[in-house]
């Protein structure tokens, strides 16, 4: 039987349970926040990261949005968290979608994704 | 109900009630009234007596006579049929036609493709509870107007309209009036005999008959002509052939027959469950009802809430059934038309929720409605960014 239903486990797990949702709670050297959204389909997303020595020791996110881009947030959060700021220049919306099976017409909302990674790689110098 | 889901979206369609599954039964098999009851044999004359007991049941209910009644495959196919072949019938007297921004898209869909055909559709907007102020229509009213389409009960608000102050301004003034009765048949009273109702829709599934089958009420008040705009087989007077579905319209009219029996009990259980449904949110912050408090049916609560995204709100409510905006949107993740009519802006008709119950729905569907509505709002706020 065909399943219709337009959410992957990990979707709806991390739309459950954002475990990266909030804001930065921790003491670091930079703190910095991307806010983009798109007007269209009236989506917003604020990221934010605490940067400490060229390393994101915490990334939250805000979301306006459905659930695809919560859980997306999520998950890019979870990557990026640990790692390098340069690793924000390299967020790929394209795999996201795969990996969460984002219906073909909400894709484009996932672009928001790379959008904060990127404003917020700027504000990192990179 | 099973408990995998609780069900609260009987606007868009209901369960089939058992005794109308057993009158359905009846008509399949080698050993039911399955023949064609278009034939002249035995086994065809059997199948036809039971359309015609069908009829007479529907025709009780809405207070008419049996061969003001065409069988049609649902409320889209009865509301094409009756704008479509009553403008087409009128056309050498006057192209100008009458209807609501409100209506469902049955309706305004097929008024749209009349425009492109040379007739000229004046929409009237809704008052901010969504009813139609009756003198605007008396002012729209001109020489040529033939025809007012405006729907008994919304199928996203609830609202209803005042289709006897309507329909006489329409029988005044020499304009056919037309109702889609699809969200009210065998749910409120309804007697044709005396509402001034020249053609009304109708459709099985809103009130625990099968999906895929209808009907139009042609009325023989004056001359009311509709032209077909299928052809074939000649069935229910040439104006709508096909082979009729025994089964289906055998379903149709138990389900009649039941809603003449428990209409007024079904309307003080609906009554009760919304008034405990609104009291359990009324105090969600930033929640609005779309849903007019007098002049609506008990049986529909529309809310919207600010700040909240719909697809995020209606996911967080799990396992609830509801509908966000008419379910024949559904797919299309447009704002409601309905509601953008009412003057809500893009977002909060987008997080429109619209509640919907009837005779199986509990108190403890309503209770779980309750929880999971707060709580997904509460979510959805949570993650939101802050203003």
């Amino acid at each position: 039987m065909r399943d219709s239903d337009p959410y992957n486990n990990e979707v709806r797990a991390r739309f459950e349970n954002p475990v990266h949702a909030g804001d930065i709670e921790g003491d670091y050297a930079e703190v910095l926040v991307a806010d983009v959204s798109e007007s269209a389909q009236g989506a917003r997303l604020v990221l934010a990261a605490g940067i400490d020595a060229g390393i994101i020791r915490e990334i939250r996110f805000r979301a306006f949005g459905c659930p695809h881009l919560i859980a997306a947030a999520d998950s890019i959060c979870e990557a990026l968290v640990n790692q390098p700021v340069a690793g924000l220049a390299s967020v790929d919306s394209n795999q996201l979608a795969e990996r969460l099976s984002v219906p073909v017409r909400k894709t484009g909302r996932l672009l928001l994704i790379e959008d904060a990674a990127r404003l917020l790689g700027e504000k990192a110098g990179i | 109900m099973s408990r995998e889901f609780v069900y609260l979206d009987y606007a868009a369609t209901t369960p089939v009630a058992p005794e109308v599954v057993d009158a359905m039964l009846a008509c399949l098999g080698r050993k039911g009234s399955f023949a064609n009851p278009a034939s002249v044999h035995i086994a065809g004359r059997r199948s036809a007596a039971i359309i015609d007991a069908a009829r007479e049941q529907l025709a009780a209910l809405l207070g008419t006579k049996p061969e003001c009644l065409i069988w049609t495959s649902g409320a889209t196919e009865s509301n094409n049929l009756a704008i479509r072949g009553a403008a087409n019938a009128r056309a050498h007297r006057g192209r100008h036609l009458i209807s609501m921004r409100t209506e469902h898209k049955a309706v305004t869909d097929t008024f749209r493709a009349l425009a492109k055909e040379g007739f000229e559709v004046t929409w009237l907007n809704p008052d901010r509870n969504g009813a139609l102020v009756v003198d605007e229509l008396r002012q729209a009213i001109r020489e040529d107007t033939q025809l007012v389409s405006v729907m008994h009960v919304n199928n996203e608000t609830g609202a209803v309209q005042d289709i006897r102050a309507i329909g006489q301004l329409c029988r005044d003034r020499k304009v056919l009036f037309h109702t889609d009765a699809a969200q009210s048949v065998g749910k409120m009273d309804i007697d044709l005999d005396e509402l001034p109702v020249d053609l009304l829709s109708l459709t099985g599934h809103k009130f625990y008959g099968p999906q895929g089958i209808g009907a139009l009420f042609i009325t023989d008040y004056g001359h009311c002509k509709v032209l077909p705009i299928a052809y074939g087989g000649g069935q229910e007077k040439r104006l709508r052939p096909g082979t009729l579905p025994v089964h289906l319209i055998a379903g149709l009219g138990a389900a009649a027959a039941l809603a003449q029996t428990e209409r007024a009990e079904n309307l003080r259980h609906v009554t009760a469950l919304r008034q405990r449904l609104w009291a359990g949110i009324a105090d969600v912050g930033g929640i609005v009802s779309n849903t007019p408090d007098a002049d609506s049916y008990p049986g529909i609560l529309n809310v919207s809430s600010d700040g909240i995204d719909g697809e995020s709100l209606m996911l967080g409510m799990e396992p609830v059934c509801v509908a966000s905006g008419s379910a024949c949107n559904s797919t299309s993740g447009e704002a409601s038309h309905v509601l953008r009519a009412l003057g809500r802006s893009d977002s909060e008709a987008q997080a429109a929720v619209r509640f919907s119950f009837g005779r199986g729905s509990s108190e403890q569907d309503i209770d779980v409605a309750i929880e999971r509505y707060r709580y997904s709002v509460e979510h959805c706020r949570t993650l939101a960014p802050i203003p």
